[in-house]
This record gives C-alpha cells, sequence and structure tokens, in this order.
C-alpha cells in the first residue's frame, strides 16, 4: 500500500525536476542568442531594402555604420533617400562618398541624378557645363541626362542630329519621335477655334474633338436664332427682343467655350507627351547604368 | 377646356417627377477623394456679389434643393457660375456659364473628356476655362 503512495509521488517529483532543468536550458540557449547582431541587422536592411521599405531600411543601415565601415551600405542608405524623395539627404549622403572610396564615381553619378530629379533643369545644365562633383567615367551618361532636361523643360531643342545621337543606337528613333513631338506639339489654335464658331457655331469645339457639345451648341444657337426670326417676323417684339437677347448670349459663350476648348486640348496634348516620355525614361532607367551592388 | 389642360399638367408632372427611389437606395460605400464644392467660393462679396449670393440663394431654395442632386458636374453649374465670376469677372464668369451650360445639355451624353470623382460627379473646374493652358486641370487638387 505504502509503494502504491510512494511512486506517482517519486514520478511526480522527477517529472517536475525534468520540466524545470528543460525550461533552465531553453533560457539559457534563448538569452545567449543575440539577433542585434552587425551581420543581422545588414541582412534585415537588405532584405527592407529589397522591399522597398527604406525609410527602415535606413535605421539598419545607419546602426550597421555606426560599427563597420562599408561604402555599398553608405551607398545603399543614399540611394533609399533617393528612392524616397527626399533628394537633399540623398545628395549630401552621396557627398560622403566623393573622395577616397571605390564607388567615387557612382556616387558622383547617383549625385549628378538626384540634382536631376529635383527637376530644376536649369541649374542642373549649369551644374553639368561646369563639370561641378563631375565622374569622368560617366561623362557620356551625364551629358545625356543634360540632354533629356532638353525636352522636359520649356526651353529650346539642340540641333536635331547631334541631340539624337547621344542616345543609344536602338532607342534614337523614340528619341526622334519625342523630339518631333517637343518641336511641332500637335496644338489645336484657340484664335482659329474661336473664328471657326463665330462662323458656325459649335464649329471651333467640332474642331478640337468636342463634336456632341458642337452640335448641341448649333442647335442652341439655330434654334434661339430661328425662335427669334420668327417673333420679329409675326411682330412679337418683346419675345423676339427675349430670344434674340439669349441667342446672341449663348453665341458669344460658344465662342469664348471654344477657345477655352482649345487650350484644355492642348493641356491635353502635354499632358500626354510629358507622361509618355516619363514612362520611356523609365523603362529605361534614364538611360543610366544599374549598379550590380544594389541587387 | 380649362379642366383638361390642368388635367394635361398634372399628367406631365407626374410624368416627369423624379424617381427618388433610385436616388435613395442603399449603396456602396465609396472611399474614393471627397472633390465637394468648395463653399466658401459659393459667396461672393461686393455689390455684384451680393446680388449674386441672393440669386445663388433663390435658386437653391426654389429649385435646386427642390429638385435634388441633378447636376453631373462637380462643381454644379450655379458653383461654377459663381467661381467663375469671383476668378475673372461677370462678363467672362457669365459667357462661361454660358458654355457650361451647352455643356450640360449635350444632347449625346458624349462626356468622355472628364474625369469622374466622388458620385460619379464629371470634374470639371472653373481653373479649365480661364483661358491659360497652364492653369487647366485634369485630376482632382485640393
Amino acid at each position: 500500500m505504502k509503494n502504491k503512495i510512494k511512486y506517482p509521488i517519486i514520478l511526480y517529483i522527477a517529472l517536475l525536476f525534468l520540466i524545470s532543468s528543460v525550461k533552465g536550458i531553453c533560457q539559457n540557449n534563448v538569452s545567449e542568442i543575440n539577433v542585434l547582431t552587425l551581420e543581422n541587422r545588414l541582412m534585415f536592411g537588405n532584405y527592407l531594402y529589397k522591399e522597398h521599405d527604406y525609410l527602415r531600411a535606413i535605421n539598419e543601415f545607419h546602426d550597421y555604420l555606426r560599427f563597420e565601415n562599408n561604402d555599398t551600405i553608405r551607398f545603399k542608405a543614399a540611394d533609399c533617400f533617393h528612392k524616397m524623395g527626399r533628394l537633399d539627404e540623398a545628395a549630401d549622403n552621396y557627398k560622403g562618398l566623393f573622395f577616397n572610396s571605390t564607388l567615387m564615381s557612382e556616387a558622383r553619378l547617383a549625385y549628378i541624378k538626384s540634382k536631376f530629379d529635383e527637376r530644376q533643369f536649369a541649374s542642373f545644365r549649369n551644374l553639368v557645363v561646369q563639370k561641378t562633383n563631375f565622374a569622368e567615367k560617366y561623362t557620356h551618361e551625364i551629358f545625356r541626362l543634360k540632354n533629356i532636361t532638353y525636352l522636359l523643360d520649356n526651353t529650346f531643342l539642340p540641333e536635331r542630329n547631334e541631340f539624337i545621337e547621344s542616345f543609344p543606337q536602338n532607342y534614337r528613333t523614340d528619341i526622334e519621335n519625342f523630339y518631333n513631338r517637343k518641336l511641332h506639339p500637335e496644338y489645336k489654335s484657340p484664335v482659329y477655334a474661336s473664328i471657326l464658331s463665330a462662323i458656325i457655331p459649335g464649329a471651333g469645339k467640332i474642331y478640337t474633338g468636342n463634336i456632341g457639345d458642337g452640335i448641341t451648341s448649333l442647335l442652341f444657337t439655330g434654334v434661339l436664332s430661328y425662335l427669334s426670326y420668327t417673333n420679329f417676323d409675326n411682330d412679337h417684339k418683346t419675345r423676339a427682343w427675349v430670344f434674340t437677347g439669349l441667342a446672341g448670349y449663348f453665341y458669344a459663350g460658344n465662342i469664348y467655350g471654344s477657345a477655352a476648348s482649345a487650350h484644355i486640348y492642348n493641356a491635353d496634348v502635354n499632358f500626354t507627351y510629358k507622361s509618355d516620355l516619363e514612362q520611356f525614361l523609365n523603362s529605361v532607367n534614364y538611360f543610366l547604368p544599374e549598379f550590380g551592388f544594389l541587387k | 377646356m380649362k379642366r383638361i389642360l390642368i388635367l394635361i399638367l398634372l399628367c406631365n408632372v407626374g410624368l416627369y417627377a423624379q424617381t427618388d427611389w433610385e436616388r435613395w437606395e442603399a449603396k456602396e460605400v465609396s472611399y474614393q477623394s471627397n472633390a465637394a464644392e468648395n463653399h466658401e467660393h459659393e459667396y461672393v462679396s461686393g455689390g455684384s456679389g451680393f446680388i449674386l449670393s441672393a440669386l445663388k440663394g433663390t435658386y437653391s431654395f426654389f429649385i435646386s434643393d427642390l429638385d435634388g442632386d441633378n447636376c453631373p458636374f462637380s462643381p454644379t453649374c450655379s458653383g461654377f457660375f459663381i467661381q467663375s465670376v469671383q476668378k475673372t469677372n461677370i462678363i467672362t464668369g457669365a459667357l462661361m456659364f454660358a458654355d457650361r451650360f451647352v455643356r450640360d445639355s449635350n444632347l449625346f451624353k458624349s462626356r468622355n473628356q472628364y474625369k469622374l470623382v466622388i458620385h460619379n460627379h464629371l470634374y470639371d473646374p472653373v481653373e479649365n476655362y480661364l483661358l491659360k493652358t497652364e492653369s487647366v486641370k485634369f485630376n482632382f487638387e485640393k
């Protein structure tokens, strides 16, 4: 009887001992593992960078750089700022790699690109011409960027052949197409649209592609003019003058609207040109090399 | 004869009355950004402003509020008129309104040139009709 009570108690104590010892070992192992090592920080930073989580990647890179000097990571941190649109901080970080660095030329090129992304094209062209912080290794790429600015802002275009030849052979047709679109945009003249609408109400709107609005204008003015004519004809002077006033009002409004319609058409031409150009330039990475160390 | 005329008139009112059950039925919640009219532009200061605001108030009270939210555009035609007068002058504003009125009455309902904003309203801001290519806006911006 005594043994029957004894064994379960011994078993229970033995189990307690076993469990507590296993737990103790586990805790010790966990406390011994330090997840915040430099290598882990770097790995996590690179993972965040690949996932385009640039804000958090910068934190990891900066923590890593407090203990280790690594030009690639410095470049990556600058690139994070660049990709987030924090261009001043990106430029400052690139500058840190301008001297005594293996990535000196790449950093200078990326710095120039960050200046390009500020979209102050006149000052950007001055920067390139004065060769401030210039990367000799990437001279062609930088001058190509300078040429791209002519397509993007409202200044004159350089001489055609010289301009197009600065781009790679297989993209010259596309570039020439954009050059032509910039040089001869398919605008509609607001004056011409107004004159057309003055001759035939609604014709100016049809000229700018708004056919439905044009026909409606013609009907509005036509019906009101007809009503004023018949009322004058039947000697209903008051009504006739009311309809004449309305016809004149909508006639004038239609001329104004045709000019406005041409302006909207032209704004759409500009908008389409810019979005097409940006899409093309992004697809070819602005003709800049893609750096393997960033992958 | 009078009775027949009154009967026809009443029938017409019944036929053209707004079908409210379509407007007030349950709808999907939209999380699109709101392109509600900027009400601060709807009232203009000064002498002509007082007349315009009075006109707008009368129109809103007697017609617009009773008729419901029927203008397909954003801003609405009345709001467009007030804003256009405020941004230009009474003559140009009136011409802009005439043009808007005709576009609103487009018989063919060809309205592909407008962007859709909340409640499927057509985005047609006053800035697009100031005769300046640079001021044209294609998307709603605050």
